[in-house]
């Protein structure tokens, strides 16, 4: 291979880049990888408490996907089949079941619960502020909030209902038919109005101004010292923010983060991606005193259990995230990051059950 | 927060076949995105995946003929792909959903 030369100009970096000599990986049938070089970053970060305050501010709106904009319609029809136990073969159990407003909208349980009362793999999520989410599911298998209102659904262990089985049943509930209708001139009643009611619904749901936001817009009595001394630390040495970025505390991305299960999560639909193995969704953080107990296998009943382990880093091995680490937190700052863990949840107004159909 | 643009200019005296002269794109990462959407670039010629953000990412296509995985790449590490099969390539991270684009291979 012949040396290439090269002209590095960049405004942001300042770096000059090491000639590349050739490519050290080549594959029948695949781009040719190069040589990785190591460069001298000007890393700039957000520094000092009023920018990294700004990265957490909540938006003004709800965004809905053009394709199922948003009616007040399609959100009421949306909650009435949420909470419907119809929507299961055994009509015992609704989305609302494994995802109850009562326990900030999961179960309280370690792992959910499925059709027959047998446990599932794994611990049930929030749907809290789904509205945001990029990917669905632990395991990402799922890219949009309508066609994972119709997994659990059709999915033998949970609600086992096949689609036309459960469009069948609804249309012998009389009461339906007029608020598909009103949802969905001239679309009427399918899985794909049915999936959009209950994603548009479900996108209503978010969390309300909690301790944290009222301080991040300016009142500094709304959260202890503690907790500002969390919020320092989740920010700085514990490293929390690389993956609970932003106001809703996530960027959705999979991480390996060391728990001892051998469910591979992302892994089973990126099997040749190292660090896709043990890899699970990154969780929101709002309303998350209401969520116990934690993690995807619901193996950690406190915060301070969840806290605990990253300051151990967790399980060793090639698949875990390479941020984490073991982190020396002392006994004070564990409390701290407790105390700002806990000003992530408001005092959510009850959510009244609908009248369903009859 | 800054996007950087791309501002490497590349000249390049390719070892490969052709022998072409190319300018090789690089595409930023900070702040857990793409700093380009859509890049196009001639078959059998390069583009620079250089992570410039503060975490690591995982650049990797399943888009056939143009397979490739870059692994965890800590901040500062810079690779180059250069592409063999013409048509749509996406390129993703396989740790952040959000980051995703298309590089374009034309003959």
């Amino acid at each position: 291979m012949m040396p290439r030369s090269l002209t590095a100009r960049s405004l942001s970096l300042g770096t000059a880049l090491a000639l590349i000599v050739g490519f050290s990986s080549a594959g029948l049938g695949a781009a040719l990888v190069g040589e990785t070089k190591q460069v001298t970053l000007q890393q700039k970060g957000p520094s000092g408490t009023d920018a990294l305050k700004a990265l957490y501010r909540r938006p003004a709106t709800i965004p809905f996907p053009k394709d199922n904009a948003y009616t007040p319609e399609k959100a009421a029809l949306g909650k009435k089949l949420y909470f419907d136990t119809r929507l299961s073969v055994s009509m015992a159990q609704s989305c609302a079941s494994c995802h109850s407003p009562s326990f900030g909208w999961g179960d309280g349980l370690a792992v959910g619960v499925g059709n027959g009362m047998n446990k599932l793999g794994r611990h049930s999520p929030t749907i809290v502020n789904a509205a945001w989410g990029e990917i669905f599911m632990w395991d990402g298998r799922l890219a949009t909030l309508e066609d994972q209102a119709l997994g659990p659904i059709q999915a033998a262990g949970e609600m086992n209902m096949p689609l036309d089985h459960l469009m069948q049943r609804l249309s012998g509930i009389p009461d339906y038919k007029p608020l598909f209708e009103a949802a969905f001139p001239r679309e009427g009643m399918t899985p794909k109005t049915l999936a959009k009611a209950i994603a548009t619904y479900e996108r209503t749901v978010v969390s309300e101004r909690a301790p944290f936001d009222a301080w991040i817009d300016g009142d500094e009595k709304a959260i202890s010292e503690e907790a500002k001394r969390g919020f320092a630390l989740f920010n700085g040495k514990a490293q929390c923010m690389t993956c609970h970025e932003g106001w809703n505390f996530t960027n959705d991305g999979f991480q390996d983060i060391g728990l001892p299960s051998k469910d591979v999560g992302r892994g089973e639909f990126a099997p040749g991606v190292i660090k896709m193995q043990h890899a699970f969704k990154t969780p929101g953080l709002r309303e998350i005193t209401r969520r116990a107990p934690f993690m995807h296998d619901g193996s950690l009943a406190t915060l301070e259990q969840v806290i605990d382990h990253y300051d151990s880093g967790g399980v060793d091995r090639p698949s875990r995230s390479d941020l984490m680490r073991p982190l020396g937190l002392t006994a004070q700052e564990k409390s701290d990051l407790v105390a700002f863990l806990k000003t992530l949840t408001s005092n959510l107004t009850p959510t009244a059950a609908p009248v369903l159909p009859r | 927060m800054y996007r950087a643009r791309t501002v490497l200019a590349l000249a390049v005296v390719a070892g490969l076949s052709t022998g072409a002269l190319a300018a090789t794109q690089v595409i930023h990462q900070q702040g857990r995105a793409f700093s380009e959407e859509s890049v196009t670039v001639t078959k059998g010629g390069a583009i620079t995946f250089l992570n410039d953000d503060t975490i690591p990412h995982n650049i990797m296509s399943t888009s056939k003929g143009n397979e490739f995985n870059l692994g965890s790449q800590p901040p500062g590490a810079s690779t180059d792909v250069t592409f063999k099969e013409t048509g749509d390539v996406a390129v993703i991270c396989a740790i952040h959903p959000r980051m995703k684009m298309t590089v374009k291979v034309v003959d």
